[in-house]
């Protein structure tokens, strides 16, 4: 009876991380993408008309695509930069969550240890470690992909080791009768389970990188190129239209990440959406 | 095929909860022959789920000894003498139907080559159950008849000497049940598999077995053994017989009092 309380338990995580968004095929209708349209459109009116008015706060709309295509080249290069610096970043920290998260997963022993020091790495704000690492490791990629894979660190860990974890106690039970290793559960069981969390934990995880890489930025800036840098020494010249242009242009990449995963995730987890009667 | 399948003796049985101490099993002993249906029944903490669990090798006994064909459960389900049904079809949504029958194959591969078993083509076991269309769709797709049917005939691939199952209809609609118990009455017709079932349902329990055994619980133990004798093949028709609902009576007098004992 509890066996089959904690299945469904576990279904509906499955569920919840899958549909966090709307489905691709549903965007197809007006009802759909209408709605977000006409708020896009109230905040461009909004923002066009405050930016008339306060030149000196708010660059206008009509400006910022101006800036961006005047120096396609400068947004460009710096776009690229601080892209770099978050994959390279977050692929790292991914794959280390991921293999410990394995590791803690087949030894418990590993999980008490390591799990405080993953917490208190997960609670000491990410500025606060920037400077130091620039300290350590110069001016280069290194402190900034240091940073990106510190924050994508936890909370892929955290799901990774749930979804690790969530495997079908019944499933389990079928496997154990027919004497499978551990391994083996854990390569035909808890691995190919896993799968949707470890998706909805990279759609968490691709905004925070580019978090990573800018605060990396802002701490090590001078020489060092990136939209961060870009922000920051644009906003010390009080050049705003650089600024909001740079921070639209990272708008626009966070998307474009976010959507990789939900493409990746639709084709990866085709079965997930097979699952409506699975019980 | 004569001889013991499964030889319970003296299994008692133990789980420490929040609660405290909860005796699931005590002095438990039970022998199945070769090639018997045999079918657990009990109120709800009973033990009768403990007790499979225990002949499967997923939990060990705190004393007594079991043996499944002269081994001990661990060795028996180590060479995978062993198929097991749980409660839900418990499939991997990811694979398709075939690759999910074809899964007892793929782990603890040293078992394959023991000589002299007759493993099953997991295509044609799958044709046999009326699954042959379903062959490449996904678990999800299937309806929980369907998904359960697949699960029987993953636990029948590798022609395992004993069939465990455990509450495997519990989950589906009443018609569905019915279709469910009488197809598995015709796969076993055909090979006569040594079974041990686990139910709730006293009719399902009638309909399929050579032997009902009663259990009650706190301490979960056999209470009453009731042989039910009726001729095979067994037809849904059999079902409306007066014989059948004799069967069905002493089994229903027997678990009264399994209850009566609960309530002291």
């Amino acid at each position: 009876m509890s066996e089959g309380a904690t299945r469904s338990a576990s279904e509906g995580a499955t569920r919840l991380a899958s549909e966090g968004a709307t489905r691709l095929t549903e965007w197809a209708s007006p009802r759909v993408w209408l709605p977000p349209l006409m708020a896009f459109g109230l905040l461009a009116c909004g923002w066009q008309l405050y930016a008339t008015h306060n030149p000196h706060v708010l660059p206008t709309l009509s400006q910022l695509v101006a800036q961006v295509g005047d120096h396609p080249g400068l947004f460009w290069q710096n776009l690229l930069v601080t892209l770099q610096e978050a994959v390279v970043g977050a692929a790292c920290g991914m794959l280390a969550a991921f293999v410990l998260a394995i590791v803690m997963c087949q030894v418990r022993l590993v999980e008490r240890a390591l799990m405080p020091l993953a917490v208190m790495l997960n609670v000491t704000p990410i500025i606060a470690i920037a400077p130091g690492l620039v300290v350590a490791f110069g001016f280069g990629m290194t402190p900034k992909y240091i940073v990106t894979a510190v924050i994508v660190f936890f909370p892929f860990l955290i799901n990774s080791l749930i979804g690790l974890r969530s495997a079908d106690p019944q499933a389990h039970d079928v496997l154990r009768t027919l004497h499978a290793s551990r391994t083996e559960i854990l390569l035909r069981l808890r691995l190919p389970g896993s799968l949707p969390w470890l998706f909805a934990a990279a759609r968490i995880c691709m905004p925070l990188s580019l978090i990573g890489a800018v605060v990396a930025e802002f701490t090590a800036p001078g020489k060092a190129s990136g939209l961060g840098s870009l922000i920051q020494t644009a906003a010390s010249l009080s050049d705003l239209k650089t600024v909001y242009a740079s921070v639209v242009v990272l708008a626009f990449v966070g998307i474009a990440l976010t959507l990789v995963v939900v493409v990746l995730q639709h084709r990866v987890l085709a079965w997930q959406r097979l699952g409506t009667n699975l019980r | 095929m004569a001889g013991e399948a499964l030889v319970i003796t003296g299994v008692s049985k133990a789980f420490s909860t929040r609660d405290g101490h909860v005796q699931a099993l005590r002095e438990v002993d039970l022998r199945v022959e070769r090639g018997q249906f045999v079918t657990l029944i009990g109120p709800t903490g009973c033990g009768k789920s403990t007790l499979l669990r225990i002949v499967a090798g997923l939990v060990e006994a705190d004393t007594g000894s079991v043996s499944v064909f002269g081994e001990p459960p661990q060795a028996a389900s180590s060479a995978k003498h062993v198929g097991f049904v749980p409660q839900s079809p418990a499939l991997l949504p990811w694979r398709t139907v075939l690759d999910n029958v074809r899964l007892p194959f793929q782990v603890n591969r040293k078992a394959n080559h023991d000589g002299g078993r007759r493993h099953r083509d997991p295509e044609e076991v799958l044709r046999s159950f009326g699954l042959g269309e379903a062959l490449r769709r996904r678990p999800g797709e299937l309806s929980g008849g369907m998904q359960q049917r697949v699960a029987i005939a993953r636990a029948l691939v590798f022609d395992p000497s004993v069939l465990l199952m455990d509450e495997p209809f519990s989950a589906l609609d009443e018609l569905t049940r019915e279709r469910q118990r009488h197809g598995l009455l015709e796969m076993w017709q055909a090979d006569r598999k040594t079974v041990v079932f686990v139910t709730h349902s006293v009719s399902e329990a009638v309909a399929l077995s050579d032997v009902v055994v009663v259990m009650s619980a706190q301490p979960g133990r056999v209470s009453a053994i009731v042989p039910v004798g009726l001729p095979r093949p067994r037809g849904e028709k059999l079902e409306t017989t007066g014989a059948f609902h004799e069967v069905e009576d002493r089994v229903r007098t027997e678990l009264r009092g399994a209850f009566h004992v609960d309530h002291v």
